[in-house]
C-alpha cells in the first residue's frame, strides 16, 4: 500500500506547514497527527489524491483544491476527503471554510477518533486565527480528549 | 486610397471619372430610372447657367468672386476626412466581430470509474450530446462504437482547469446499471478514473441575439471558400474590394430584366453589408459600402476577409436567435460540425446566402432546391466540380434536419442562472465577447429528462383541468451535499427564454413552511418530540389587518389531540398554527434563517401556514440544508471560469457551514420520510422502489393557486412548483400536481435513498403515530422515527393496526405497507 504512505506524507507536509505558527500560539498542541484515506476509498479517488499530493508538494494549492473537490463529488460520504479539503483551506488561510469542512468531516467520521481529533485541531487553529480564543480552546480540549481515549 | 482602383484602370479619363467617382458604383443597385434622372439633372444644370449668363451680369460676377479652388479643396478634404472616418468605423467592426467570442458554457464533465452507477443508455445519450459519431471501428477522437454493454470510444482531448486530458482509445463495460471496467485498448491498462470532455450547452451572446460559432479557415473544408468565390465573387482574389466590371454586368442584367436580378456585390461588400445589418438600398449607403469595402481590402488579407465572411454572413432565423456564419449554420441545419459538410450541404448553405427566408427550407423547399442546383451548375461551369459529381449531387435531396429548434440545445433557465451568478463579476458585454469558458454544474442528461417530464406532465394536467396554456411550472434539481444545481426549468416550454419562474416567480409556499415550524419545535427537545400531542382544534386569531383569521384543515375537519408526527404527515393546519404560536416567531425565524431563508419572516399567524412568498430556487436552498444533514451550502451553478487562453479566472468552491444540529436534522427527516410513506405524499411510495427512502413535503395554497412539492433523497434535492401567472385556482393540490411531476423526475434520474442515521445523539424507535407510544416494526401502523437521545417515549402501547383515518384508502395503504415490510 505504497500510495497510502505517499498521500499521508503529502498531507502531513500540509499539516506541518499550517500548524507551525499556530502551535506557538496554542501551547500544548500536538499537530503531528495525520490521517490515511478511508479503507474503502476507491481507486478512482486514490488516483485523484495522488495528483492532489503532487500539486500540494509543488505548492500549487489551487490545483490541489480542484482535485480534492472532484474526490468529494465522487465520494461525498468519505470523511477523510472532507478532512483533506479542510486542511488545504487551513493552509490557504481560508479559516471559516476550513471550519465548515472539518465539521462536515466529523459529521461523517463515525468512530474514527483519530480523524475526528485532527478535525478538531483544524477547527481550533481556524477559530484562533479568526479571533475566537474561547472557541479555539474548547475545540482543542475536544481534540485532546479524543487523543487520550 | 479609395480612389486607387479607378485611377489605375482609367488613367485617361481621370477628369470625368473624378466627377462621377462617388456615384458610379452606386448605380448598380439603382434601376434605369435613376440613371435617367441623373443625366437630366446634369443637362438641366448646364442650361440654367447659360440662361443666367445672358440675363444677369451681377450673378456672373458673384460666381467669379467665389473661390472655386478653395471650395473644391475644402470639399476634397471633407471627403478625405469622411473616408478616414468610414475606414475607422469598418475596421472597428471587423476587429470587434473577429474577436467577439461569446462565452462558451459547458455542462459538468462526466467522470467515469469502476462502480459508477450509470445506465448504459444514459451513457450513450451523453456521447450523442457530445456529438461523438458512431463508427464500426473507432479510430479518430470523437468516435464510438457500442455493442450491447460494451463501448469502444476514442476520447477527445480537452483542457480543464486542473488537468489537460489527452485523447485515448478506451473500452467501457457496463454490468447492470454500473460500470464494471474501463480499459485503455492501446496499452490494455485499467483506467482508474476517466473524465470525458464536457457537453457544450450554450453560449452567452450579445443583446442583438446574433448567434455564431466562430470557425477558423483551417476548420473549414477547402471546397467551401472555393464555392463562395465561384458563386458570389469570381474575382475575389484579384480585385480591391469592389469589382466595377461585375457591377457593370449586374447593371446591364438588371436593365435587361427590368428589375434587380443580380447583385454585383463582392464578398467584401457583402461582409460590410452584414456588419451594419441594414437592407435599405440608398445611394448614400452604397457609397459608404464601397468605401468601406475598399478600406477593408486595403487593411486585411484576403483570407482574413473570407474567414470573417464565413463567420458573419446571415444564414437563418431560429425564433429570436439569428443564425450567423457557416460554423453555426452547419450545426443548426445539418447537426454536424462544419468540417464534416459535404458538397450537397455546402451548396445548400451557399444557396441560403441570397435570402434565408426567401429560400426557407420548410416554407419554400422547391425554391431552395432550384437555387442549390443553379449553384451546382455554376460550379461545373467554373470547373470547381466534375460533371460526374454534379449529376450525383443533384440527385440528392436537401437533407436539412427537420426538428431543428429542439435539435439546438438551449436551456434558457439554466443559462439565466449562470448569467446572474456571473453578473456580480463580469458585465454582460464581457460575457458576450471575451470568449470565456464557463464550467457549470449542469447534468445535461438530467436537464433534458426534466425538460421532457415538465412538458408532458404539465400538458396532461392542463388538459385534465381545462387550464389550456395557462398552467405553468418550474423545477430546480440540485446535488444535496455539494449544492450544485444540476437541472433547472422555468417554463412549461423549457426552450422558451422568457419569464424564469424558477428564479423569479415568488409565490406563497404554503405547507412547505411546516418543516421549519416543526424543526423549531423539535429544537426544544425537552418539550417536543414526534410523539408529543398537540391540539388540532379550531382557532381564531387577529390577522394583520385586524380581521379575524380562522385557518381550516384541508378536509375542513378538526382531529382533536394528535401527535406531532400525524399533524405533520397529514399537514393539519390548526395543529400547526397552535404549535407555531407556542414555539414563537423568534425561534421559527431563527430556524428559517439557519436553513437559508433569504429574509426575516414577518411575525403574523398566516406565516405559520406559508404566507411567505419564495421562489422555487429559494425553497431549494431551504431544503438543501435538510438534505445535507444540516450543512448549508449556497446553491451553485458554476464551478470554474477560464479565459480564452485556458487560464483560470475564477473558481466557485464547495463551501459548507453547519447551521442546524445534525441530530435534529435526522429527527425532522425521519418525519419527512413518513410524509412520503403514509402522509400527503404517500402516492410516491407506489412509484419509487421500496428501498429508496425519500423525504419531502407537499404544499398547497388557498384555492389551489399554488401546487408545491419539495423533497430529497440521499443524493438529490428537488423542488417543483405548479400554478398560473395570473394567480388562478388550478384545482391542483401539492399531491395531485407538483408531486406527480416530482415523481416523474425522480423515477427517471439516478439517485440514492436517504438513510436514517443511528448516531450517538439519536435514538431510532418504532412508534404508534396515533398514541405516541412505543410500538414494534411488526405492528400494522407503526412508524420508524428518530428522537434526540433520551427523549423517545418509554411506554409501550398495544400492538394493533388501529386506523388514524376512517377511509378505506387509508386502510388499504397500510395493508400494502404492511405486506411490503414483511416481504422486503
Amino acid at each position: 500500500m505504497k500510495w497510502i504512505i505517499y498521500i499521508v506524507s503529502a498531507f502531513t507536509l500540509l499539516g506541518c506547514a499550517t500548524t507551525k505558527q499556530a502551535s506557538v500560539q496554542l501551547p500544548g498542541e500536538d499537530p503531528q497527527q495525520t490521517v490515511a484515506p478511508d479503507k474503502n476509498t476507491s481507486s478512482a479517488v486514490i488516483s485523484l489524491l495522488e495528483k492532489a499530493r503532487d500539486a500540494t508538494t509543488q505548492g500549487d494549492y489551487q490545483r490541489a483544491e480542484v482535485l480534492l473537490e472532484r474526490t468529494v463529488r465522487i465520494e461525498p460520504r468519505n470523511a477523510s476527503l472532507w478532512h483533506y479539503l479542510a486542511k488545504l483551506r487551513l493552509h490557504q488561510a481560508r479559516f471559516s471554510e476550513a471550519i465548515g469542512l472539518a465539521q462536515k468531516s466529523n459529521n461523517l467520521a463515525r468512530s474514527n477518533n483519530h480523524l475526528i481529533a485532527d478535525n478538531w485541531r483544524i477547527i481550533a487553529h481556524s477559530k484562533y486565527q479568526l479571533g475566537d480564543v474561547a472557541g479555539a480552546q474548547a475545540a482543542q480540549a475536544k481534540a485532546k480528549n479524543l487523543g487520550n481515549q | 486610397m479609395a480612389r486607387r482602383p479607378t485611377r489605375k484602370r482609367n488613367p485617361k479619363k481621370k477628369a470625368s471619372r473624378r466627377v462621377n467617382k462617388a456615384r458610379k458604383p452606386a448605380k448598380s443597385s439603382k434601376t434605369s430610372k435613376t440613371k435617367k434622372t441623373g443625366s437630366n439633372k446634369k443637362s438641366g444644370k448646364a442650361s440654367k447657367s447659360r440662361k443666367a449668363k445672358q440675363s444677369d451680369n451681377s450673378i456672373v460676377n458673384f460666381f467669379k468672386r467665389i473661390p472655386w479652388r478653395r471650395l473644391i479643396l475644402a470639399g476634397f478634404l471633407i471627403f478625405v476626412a469622411y473616408t478616414v472616418y468610414l475606414d475607422f468605423v469598418v475596421r472597428g467592426q471587423f476587429e470587434d466581430k473577429r474577436w467577439a467570442l461569446p462565452a462558451q458554457v459547458y455542462a459538468r464533465p462526466l467522470e467515469l470509474y469502476e462502480g459508477l452507477t450509470l445506465k448504459a443508455n444514459d451513457f450513450e445519450r451523453e456521447l450523442n450530446l457530445l456529438n461523438y459519431r458512431y463508427a464500426y471501428d473507432p479510430t479518430e477522437a470523437g468516435m464510438f462504437q457500442r455493442y450491447g454493454n460494451k463501448f469502444k470510444i476514442v476520447t477527445r482531448p480537452f483542457t480543464f482547469w486542473d488537468v489537460k486530458e489527452s485523447s485515448q482509445p478506451i473500452e467501457v463495460v457496463f454490468s447492470g446499471d454500473q460500470i464494471s471496467s474501463i480499459k485503455n485498448t492501446h496499452n490494455k491498462k485499467e483506467i482508474a478514473l476517466l473524465r470525458l470532455d464536457p457537453v457544450l450547452v450554450g453560449g452567452i451572446y450579445p443583446l442583438k441575439k446574433e448567434d455564431r460559432k466562430l470557425v477558423s479557415l483551417n476548420d473549414v473544408p477547402e471546397l467551401l471558400p472555393e464555392i463562395l468565390v465561384a458563386i458570389e465573387d469570381r474575382k475575389f482574389y484579384d480585385h480591391y474590394g469592389i469589382d466595377p466590371l461585375a457591377i457593370a454586368r449586374a447593371f446591364i442584367a438588371n436593365i435587361r430584366a427590368g428589375k434587380s436580378v443580380q447583385g454585383g456585390s463582392t464578398i467584401t461588400q457583402q461582409l460590410v453589408k452584414n456588419f451594419f445589418l441594414s437592407n435599405e438600398r440608398t445611394l448614400w449607403r452604397k457609397f459608404n459600402e464601397v468605401i468601406m469595402a475598399v478600406s477593408l481590402d486595403f487593411h486585411y488579407e484576403k483570407n482574413d476577409i473570407i474567414q470573417a465572411y464565413i463567420n458573419e454572413i446571415y444564414l437563418g432565423q431560429d425564433g429570436a436567435r439569428a443564425i450567423h456564419g457557416f460554423g453555426l449554420a452547419s450545426e443548426y441545419y445539418f447537426a454536424k460540425p462544419i468540417h464534416q459538410l459535404d458538397l450537397n450541404q455546402m451548396a445548400t448553405l451557399v444557396a441560403l446566402i441570397r435570402g434565408p427566408s426567401y429560400y426557407h427550407p420548410d416554407k419554400h423547399p422547391n425554391r431552395l432546391l432550384a437555387r442549390r442546383d443553379r449553384i451546382l451548375d455554376g460550379l461545373l461551369e467554373q470547373k470547381v466540380i466534375s460533371a460526374d459529381l454534379l449529376t450525383r449531387t443533384k440527385a440528392l435531396p436537401i437533407n436539412i434536419v427537420s426538428n431543428r429548434q429542439t435539435g439546438s440545445r438551449q436551456h434558457p433557465a439554466f443559462l439565466n442562472l449562470i448569467k446572474r451568478q456571473l453578473r456580480e463579476l463580469y458585465p454582460e458585454s464581457k460575457l458576450s465577447s471575451e470568449g470565456l469558458r464557463i464550467f457549470t454544474t449542469m447534468n445535461p442528461v438530467v436537464q433534458l429528462d426534466v425538460e421532457q417530464r415538465v412538458k408532458q406532465r404539465v400538458e396532461k394536467l392542463a388538459k385534465q383541468r381545462g387550464l389550456g396554456k395557462k398552467l405553468q411550472s418550474a423545477v430546480v434539481i440540485a446535488n444535496s451535499t455539494s449544492a450544485e444545481v444540476i437541472a433547472m426549468v422555468g417554463d412549461r416550454n423549457p426552450r422558451f427564454a422568457g419569464f424564469n419562474r424558477a428564479l423569479d416567480a415568488s409565490r406563497p409556499i404554503g405547507s412547505l413552511i411546516k418543516p421549519v415550524v416543526y424543526l423549531a419545535a423539535l429544537e426544544q427537545s425537552e418539550k417536543y418530540n414526534w410523539a408529543s400531542k398537540i391540539d388540532d382544534k379550531s382557532i381564531s386569531l387577529k390577522a394583520r389587518d385586524e380581521s379575524i383569521w380562522t385557518p381550516m384543515n384541508y378536509d375542513r375537519q378538526s382531529h382533536g389531540s394528535v401527535t406531532l408526527i400525524t399533524a405533520m404527515t397529514k399537514s393539519y393546519n390548526q395543529a400547526t398554527v397552535r404549535l407555531g404560536l407556542d414555539v414563537g416567531f423568534p425561534a421559527i425565524n431563527k430556524t428559517y434563517k439557519n436553513l437559508g431563508g433569504p429574509n426575516d419572516l414577518p411575525a403574523y399567524p398566516a406565516i405559520l401556514l406559508g404566507a411567505q412568498n419564495l421562489t422555487p430556487f429559494q425553497v431549494t436552498q431551504l431544503y438543501q440544508t435538510l438534505a445535507a444533514n444540516g450543512f448549508r451550502s449556497p446553491l451553485r451553478s458554476i464551478r470554474e471560469v477560464l479565459d480564452v487562453d485556458d487560464q483560470p479566472l475564477k473558481r466557485y468552491p464547495i463551501k459548507v457551514k453547519q447551521s442546524i444540529n445534525s441530530d435534529l436534522v435526522n429527527v425532522i427527516n425521519s418525519g419527512l420520510i413518513q410524509v412520503t410513506k403514509q402522509g400527503t405524499a404517500r402516492s410516491l411510495s407506489n412509484r419509487l422502489p421500496a428501498d429508496l427512502h425519500v423525504a419531502g413535503k407537499t404544499g398547497t395554497t388557498n384555492d389551489t393557486r399554488d401546487s408545491w412539492f419539495a423533497g430529497f433523497t440521499g443524493s438529490h434535492v428537488g423542488v417543483v412548483w405548479m400554478g398560473t401567472d395570473e394567480n388562478l385556482s388550478t384545482g391542483l393540490t401539492g399531491s395531485s400536481g407538483a408531486l406527480k411531476l416530482w415523481g416523474d423526475i425522480f423515477t427517471q434520474i439516478n439517485t440514492t435513498g436517504l438513510a436514517l442515521e443511528q448516531t450517538d445523539g439519536v435514538d431510532i424507535q418504532w412508534v404508534d403515530p396515533e398514541t405516541g407510544l412505543l410500538s414494534k416494526a411488526s405492528c400494522g401502523n407503526s412508524l420508524q422515527l428518530a428522537f434526540i437521545d433520551g427523549t423517545a417515549p418509554t411506554e409501550s402501547g398495544e400492538c394493533q393496526g388501529a386506523s388514524t383515518g376512517s377511509g378505506i384508502r387509508d386502510r388499504f395503504d397500510r395493508t400494502v405497507e404492511w405486506f411490503k415490510r414483511i416481504f422486503r
